[in-house]
């Protein structure tokens, strides 16, 4: 190799390196680099306490192996999981069908449907507890408003719902729905806005009926704000506290118990924190495939929402 | 900082700033305190117990879910001598509550500083006993005599319009917390299983006399539920709800911890000083006197605490009996001393005009008593968390399982807990 070569080999390995920096500085250099690191910085240091620090405590907490060995030989365990599972797979599939149907019915013109929206917001604006707490009254199965009123109209009295692991469980299910049904038709109510009205426009001109429109424009369209929506209302579901714990209790005999109430119930009813912890920790497995293919979906794609 | 418990009625939480603010003028210490709701104190000081980041001090009216084990994980200071100047005045009861086993130290020692104990009295809608044409004055001493009695009235009292009520609140619950727990323990007491666990942690459910008293609570509780005169709901009532469901006359009585029941309505002059009726179980159904459950409550000091003389200082001047005798009458009675002489030599206890209060003091204090089972050790707290009680009812009811295989699957399950908290 000429030295003419060895000086041009090295100066592409030079450029290459200092390409390499300036892609890892972002394009920065000297005093926008420092003021860069400055203005990030306060956002590092709140990642770390708030997001990294609990997590990295929650799995030192849960992880005892021993903590499990005692959680699998809990009867209760295993009920847990698999309310769960009902609770997050019909909860949410039930849910996010409904906001589909309703998001389309909102989408309509008219003063009395944006009325209509006003109240169809209600339940997602108040508060979970007291919310929740009406609904455990109002479904008492002696008192309760639901049963008054069969009995006012018809002269019958309804079962006890919260009495029966699976009336209770539904009742879970339908409280959570209920509660959270209107913020998930307002995403998707969004996401039918985002649609380009010229598809549709263009759509009508080659005579499409509304059911065509529905299946080659929305659906397509929609299915990846759908499929994200229902990814992210898993991991919500499965750390979901407030609508077991407040209309059913987990109860009866703790028939209706998911994992995020059991973990609580383990932390605060019987002071043994890192069961509670190594509980939820249990849902992991589930958890984190989800999030990955959540992560997954929310990459930029051509002919998507 | 002291984490103080907020208490049911307003003059509760008064009463605790004034001692706060007592103390500061008497010591000269600065106090720098905070009142808060039971649970949410209970899951503060749970998370503070496990973070390793703690106040000086947590005042509770009931911590038997958190002391126990916490002492066994040596997480508490011993308050041995924050204790010893009263510990002759104190009643047995406050003091067995009071004391726990630490497994670090392999003994037991005192862990809460006693101020206030408080015991379950029947509480009882007097108005809708005579409407159903039955008499509160006889209302049979012995502990079944009393449901069996009192579940007459539902069918007059239906047949007077009043549909929906139910003769007795029955927390046969499986929800929990505490009440179905408590519960069953008197039912236990009555039906002579009061050994079930002895003071020195150990479990008997091996012993015939205690599976014999279970089987029979568990009988007479679920019978009761099957003759329908208990609400179905009781099942699955939560901690509030026979609160509330007596409030509204849904039922007729309830056994329930402490006054809260009664004082909750003290602003409905008719219903606290006429209508509702407080009756302490008097006899156990073999027709000797019944032993009813006490708690204490008090305060505790973390390990870790910065300010641990400053902790102890308050707790020896909140233990002076003036001082708790004050704290605890201005909480209008709602807990009472853990010095019983306090409740003879001061005439608010027994001669006072509130109707609710003479049958209380005499059940929590002058009676004879027992501590909660849970100061005896952590397994049976984990035991009552896990509501075997209340599942076993569930088995009978919900599964059609006899009483006493219902039982022996919660003895079976609790033997598994005890089995790992070796004293």
């Amino acid at each position: 190799m000429s030295v003419t070569q060895q000086a041009l080999a090295v100066g592409r390995s030079f450029a290459g390196a200092r390409a390499r920096r300036h892609a890892w500085f972002g394009g920065l250099h000297g005093a926008d680099y420092i003021w860069a690191i400055a203005f990030a910085l306060p956002y590092i240091a709140i990642f770390l306490a708030f997001v990294v620090y609990p997590i990295a405590f929650g799995i030192w907490m849960g992880s005892d192996p021993a903590l499990y060995e005692q959680l699998f030989s809990d009867p209760r365990y295993l009920t847990s999981v698999l309310n769960t599972l009902l609770y997050v797979v019909i909860g949410v599939n039930v849910k996010m069908f409904l906001a589909f149907l309703l998001s389309g019915f909102f989408f309509r013109k008219g003063w009395w449907v944006k009325g209509l929206m006003v109240i169809f917001i209600l339940p997602w604006a108040t508060p979970a507890l007291p919310a929740y707490m009406s609904i455990h009254w109002f479904l008492n199965g002696q008192w309760g408003m639901l049963n008054n009123i069969l009995y006012e109209l018809f002269g019958f009295d309804g079962p006890v719902y919260l009495n029966d692991r699976w009336t209770g469980l539904a009742c879970n299910i339908g409280a959570y729905i209920w509660k959270t049904l209107p913020f998930w038709t307002v995403i998707l109510l969004a996401g039918r806005m985002a649609v380009p009205q010229d598809l549709y426009e263009a759509a009508a001109v080659d005579g499409a009926s509304r059911m065509h429109k529905f299946a080659h424009i929305t659906l397509p369209l929609m299915a990846n704000l759908y499929l994200v929506c229902v990814l992210l209302d898993m991991v919500f579901a499965l750390g979901d506290f407030n609508s077991t714990y407040f209309v059913s209790g987990g109860g009866p005999a703790m028939s209706t118990e998911v994992l995020a109430t059991l973990g609580i119930r383990y932390a605060f009813t019987v002071a043994l924190p890192r069961l509670g912890v190594a509980t939820v920790m249990s849902a992991l497995p589930v958890l984190i495939p989800l999030v990955i293919i959540l992560m997954r979906r929310l990459r930029p794609s051509e002919g998507q929402l | 900082m002291c984490w103080l418990n907020q208490g049911f009625i307003p003059e509760e939480d008064a009463a605790m700033r004034q001692v706060a603010e007592d103390y500061i003028k008497a010591s000269g210490n600065k106090l720098d305190y905070s009142i808060m709701p039971f649970m949410a104190l209970n899951q503060k000081t749970i998370s503070a117990l496990t973070s390793g980041d703690v106040p000086d001090l947590v005042f509770m009216d009931a911590p038997s879910s958190i002391i126990p084990q916490n002492a066994w994980d040596d997480k508490i200071v011993d308050v041995s001598d924050v204790v010893a100047p009263y510990e002759s005045q104190l009643s047995e009861t406050a003091k067995l509550c009071s004391t726990f086993y630490n497994k670090a130290t392999k003994k037991r020692g005192y862990y809460l500083c006693p101020i206030k104990q408080g015991a379950t009295p029947f509480h009882i809608w007097g108005d809708l006993v005579e409407k159903a044409g039955l008499k509160m004055e006889e209302i049979p001493k012995d502990w079944d005599g009393i449901w069996t009695y009192l579940k007459q009235a539902q069918a007059p009292l239906r047949s007077k319009g009043m549909r929906r009520l139910y003769a007795c609140g029955l927390q046969i619950t499986t929800v929990g917390p505490n009440d179905g727990n408590n519960l069953f323990a008197h039912f236990m007491i009555a039906n002579g299983g009061e050994n079930i666990v002895t003071s020195d942690g150990k479990l008997h459910t091996d012993d015939p006399k205690v599976r014999e008293a279970a089987i029979k609570s568990v009988e007479f509780m679920t019978n009761l539920y099957k003759e329908g005169v208990v609400p179905p709901e009781a099942l699955s009532w939560n901690d509030a709800d026979d609160n509330n469901g007596y409030h509204e006359k849904l039922f007729m009585m309830d056994f329930d911890g402490t006054l809260s029941t009664e004082l909750a309505m003290i602003k409905n002059k008719k219903a606290f000083y006429e209508e509702m009726k407080t009756l302490a179980p008097v006899n156990k159904n073999d027709g000797t006197p019944m032993k009813t459950q006490v708690n204490a409550g008090g305060g505790y000091i973390p390990k870790g605490a910065k300010n641990v003389e400053v902790a102890k200082d308050f707790m020896k001047y909140f233990m002076q009996p003036k001082v708790m005798n004050a704290n605890l009458k201005a909480g209008l009675g709602r807990w009472v001393p853990a010095i019983p002489q306090l409740v003879k030599d001061d005439p608010f206890w027994l001669s006072t005009d509130m109707p609710c209060l003479k049958p209380y003091v005499t059940e929590a204090v002058l009676n004879p008593t027992l501590p909660v089972f849970e100061g005896f050790t952590p397994a049976w707290g984990q035991a009552n968390a896990e509501q075997l009680w209340g599942q076993a009812h569930a088995d009978v009811i919900k599964n059609g399982m006899k009483p006493a295989d219902a039982v022996d699957k919660a003895f079976k399950r609790c033997n598994e807990i005890f089995a790992k908290v070796a004293m």
